[in-house]
């Protein structure tokens, strides 16, 4: 056994369980960001390998190695769905720290602010649920704490939070999936975005492209690792982009993994107000309460939303 | 790995698509065995077109290409031995086809089982191989290991599904071997050989599948057996009888005790339980099978049956053995479950014995062993559980794979029920087939005359598979 090339102080506690992971590899079914870039270096089973690598002295700790395991949105659908159950999301964290502690800096998804941009109003230091973010006569973010939900980007009046790493959660890359999907010529079909929330249900729609199942959908479906986190603008794209309706899904009220869900229902109502002033019909934004896991009530709930925006018919120009 | 040209690759597939970081290296080294070892680099190709030009650059320099799914394997299949190219395939996975009429689809070798299965259900079909790990399996990988699963004594393996494949052979020509029809008699049916060849003769670009009527009827039942033999007398009637049980599953007392420890389910301390279950469209005929496998099962001393017909109930019942994988690895803490003597084939008069066979073989060597598997298919699962930090642990394991295998040869079983050979079973697999070993190594040259695809594999494999990788494990002593 080679040494550790740095001191890994909170991971050495984890050795004997890292033998105990089988590596079957059944965590990449769950992990969103894997799903995103379906590199196995990205799903769970690579991150224990490669701490079990740092801990062996296999691996070389590296800004790349540290950049990998700072990647994680703690959505625990891996080690819930761990053949040898096994806490993951805290090893990862030990992980985290102990690169941190040996110099690396790297961000993996956790959210940055730009200084320049930033007013120090607080309001993403009030809201953040893993008081990961403080004020120190500037805003500091303490990356072990950031769960990544993004919350915090959503909030900030000034726009001078975002997260170098979105893998598809991000609002750029969710304005071009609304484009792509909106103002593709193939499409005869689309009219809707149904925004997913990654914790009130489990799509897992994003691993194979059935190009039989159906081809011309009428919505697409975008995963947020938190309703909190679709912002007002990326709802207003998709009628930019000629949407009929846009659904939002959000956990119940005290079932938000970031408390969220409170901004989300918030924000939906205003928007509601804002579009109606626009001559866009209220219903055309709504917001559906999806228990953690129920797949029926999402179905359900996008059934009767899809039915609603159908009856109204697309959006008037002009 | 000095002439690996990466440039080359990054030409062919997009830089996007080419990793050399040691980092990923390291773990595409790894599959789900105790075996590792580094490639030089994983390429994931999007087309059959790109898989032709690696194929063509790696054959002109002689450099290995594995083909990988999503590295479930449990034997080594697509650990890099001798280094070379990770070939990727969960890049291609495309359903090209569902054909109704003449009840097959086409897909693209890294399509996810149970996505396919998600694809067919509207049509009231499914592809029945469905082995324990559907959720990750790659179609390709099912393929090449001839995987199969719980429902496999009804259904049969990947093989039995198959009716065709197109090939990247090593030269990077591409050839379609196979037919879309029911039957075939017009020689050779080389795809046969592609399934179960894990990846040493050609990388499968796509395949054509056939798929059976999805029933709409099915019953679980569960019995308890205070000794062995009469589950193992109880198998051997079952299918001796005609009766045609969509599972039969053996689990064995070590399992329950692990099953319980881990899960508390309070399952009858026994010396074995069988799970069975009928499925079928006409609840009469559900019935009639489920009823003669209870009472063959409580001739010979089974007892405590329950039988459901209901979804959730079923669900209850089929929880022990569905969490057996998990309960076995908390079994006993620093006793991490190995994936050694995974799986095997026995006549099913001799299920009973190879469990208590096993039993015996695990005390002889202080290890604990636990004997499960679709018993229906005569396919028994093994997992060793050891202190894998202890050379001398690795060296009882090697000792007991051995006696497992000569015992399983010597009632006319075979090596591999539906795991695959690899690394970790080629030994046993060489002595069990060695009459036909230098036939194999004729057909694997007239494929792959280079030797680059998956080399050290099966045939060509260590004979010493402890020493023939690294091992996945930190072993503090080093194994002589």
């Amino acid at each position: 056994m080679n040494k550790p090339k740095i001191k890994l102080n909170r991971l050495e506690k984890w050795k004997g369980s890292l033998d105990v992971c089988i590596r079957c590899g059944y965590c990449f079914a769950h992990c969103p960001i894997y799903k995103d870039t379906r590199w196995e270096t990205d799903a769970p089973r690579g991150k224990m390998t490669l701490i079990y690598g740092l801990i062996n002295g296999e691996v070389e700790p590296t800004d790349y190695v540290a950049e990998k395991l700072l990647e994680c949105f703690y959505c625990k659908r891996c080690e819930n769905n761990c053949s040898s159950s096994l806490p993951i999301t805290q090893i990862f964290t030990d992980a985290q720290a102990d690169l941190l502690e040996a110099g690396f800096d790297v961000k993996g998804t956790t959210s940055v602010t730009n200084r320049g941009q930033c007013t120090l109003c607080l309001e993403c230091v009030r809201l953040c649920k893993h008081e990961a973010r403080s004020y120190d006569g500037r805003i500091v973010v303490d990356t072990v704490k950031c769960q990544s939900c993004g919350s915090c980007i959503d909030s900030c009046p000034r726009m001078a939070i975002s997260m170098n790493l979105g893998f598809g959660t991000n609002p750029d890359e969710m304005r071009s999936e609304i484009t792509g999907f909106l103002k593709d010529d193939k499409r005869k079909n689309a009219k809707a975005i149904v925004f997913c929330c990654n914790w009130s249900n489990y799509p897992g729609f994003q691993v194979a492209e059935l190009v039989s199942e159906d081809p011309d959908p009428e919505y697409k479906i975008l995963v947020t690792m938190c309703s909190g986190r679709v912002q007002s603008q990326v709802i207003m794209e998709a009628f930019a982009q000629g949407a009929w309706g846009v659904l939002v899904t959000m956990c119940p009220e005290d079932k938000c993994e970031h408390d969220g869900n409170v901004r989300t229902k918030m924000r939906i109502n205003s928007l509601k107000k804002a579009i109606h002033e626009l001559g866009i019909g209220p219903e055309r934004v709504q917001l559906e309460i999806v228990e953690k896991g129920n797949q029926k009530q999402f179905q359900d709930g996008v059934k009767k939303f899809m039915k609603e925006i159908k009856d109204a018919g697309p959006l008037k120009r002009g | 790995m000095e002439k690996l040209n990466i440039s080359r690759l990054k030409e062919i597939v997009g830089e996007k698509n080419v990793k050399d970081d040691p980092a990923d290296l390291y773990i595409y080294g790894t599959d789900a065995s105790v075996h590792q070892a580094m490639p030089w680099a994983v390429v994931r190709p999007e087309n059959a077109g790109q898989v032709q030009e690696i194929m063509r650059y790696a054959n002109s320099e002689k450099i290995p290409v594995i083909p990988r799914g999503s590295g479930s394997g449990m034997c080594g299949q697509t650990v890099p031995v001798n280094g070379g190219i990770i070939l990727d395939m969960k890049r291609m996975n495309k359903i090209l086809e569902i054909n109704l009429e003449d009840v097959y689809c086409r897909v693209e070798p890294g399509v996810i089982d149970d996505d396919l299965n998600k694809a067919l259900k509207p049509y009231n079909v499914f592809f029945p191989p469905t082995p324990a790990s559907s959720i990750i399996a790659t179609i390709g990988g099912e393929i090449a290991n001839n995987a199969s699963g719980v429902r496999s004594v009804k259904y049969g393996a990947a093989r039995d599904s198959l009716l065709g494949v197109k090939l990247v052979l090593a030269s990077g020509d591409m050839i379609s071997f196979g037919t879309t029809t029911r039957v075939e008699a017009s020689g050779y049916q080389i795809e046969r050989i592609i399934a179960g060849s894990e990846g040493t003769l050609g990388v499968i670009v796509e395949a054509t599948l056939k798929f059976v009527p999805l029933p709409t009827i099915r019953c679980l039942g569960m019995t308890n057996f205070n000794k062995l033999e009469e589950a193992g007398d109880s198998i051997s009637e079952i299918m001796a009888s005609g009766c045609t049980p969509s599972m039969l599953e053996l689990v064995d007392n070590v399992a329950i005790k692990a099953i319980n420890n881990a899960l508390k389910l309070n399952l009858p301390d026994v010396d074995a339980i069988l799970i069975f279950e009928a499925d079928g469209m006409v609840k009469e005929a559900v019935d009639f099978e489920i009823t003669k496998i209870k009472d063959i099962c409580e001739t010979h001393g089974g007892f405590g049956t329950e039988l459901s017909f209901d979804e959730k109930e079923r669900e209850r019942i089929y929880t022990g053995r569905k969490k057996l994988f998990p309960s076995l690895s908390k079994y006993k803490e620093l006793m991490p479950s190995t994936s050694l003597a995974d799986d095997m084939t026995v006549p099913y008069s001799k299920m009973a014995e190879t469990t208590r066979k096993i039993h015996e073989i695990a005390k002889q060597n202080n290890i604990i062993m636990s004997a499960y598997g679709h018993c229906g298919s005569g396919c028994m699962h093994t997992k060793i559980l050891m202190d894998t930090t202890k050379s001398e642990s690795w060296k009882a394991a090697e000792k007991a794979v051995a006696q497992i295998y000569e015992y399983v040869n010597s009632v006319g079983g075979t090596t591999s029920a539906e795991h695959g050979i690899g690394i970790s079973k080629a030994p046993a697999f060489k002595i069990e087939k060695a009459a036909s070993l230098e036939l194999m190594r004729g057909i694997k040259k007239a494929f792959d005359p280079n030797n680059i695809l998956n080399p050290g594999k099966l045939q060509d494999a260590s004979d010493d598979w402890l020493n023939a990788t690294k091992l996945r494990y930190t072993v503090s002593d080093k194994c002589e």
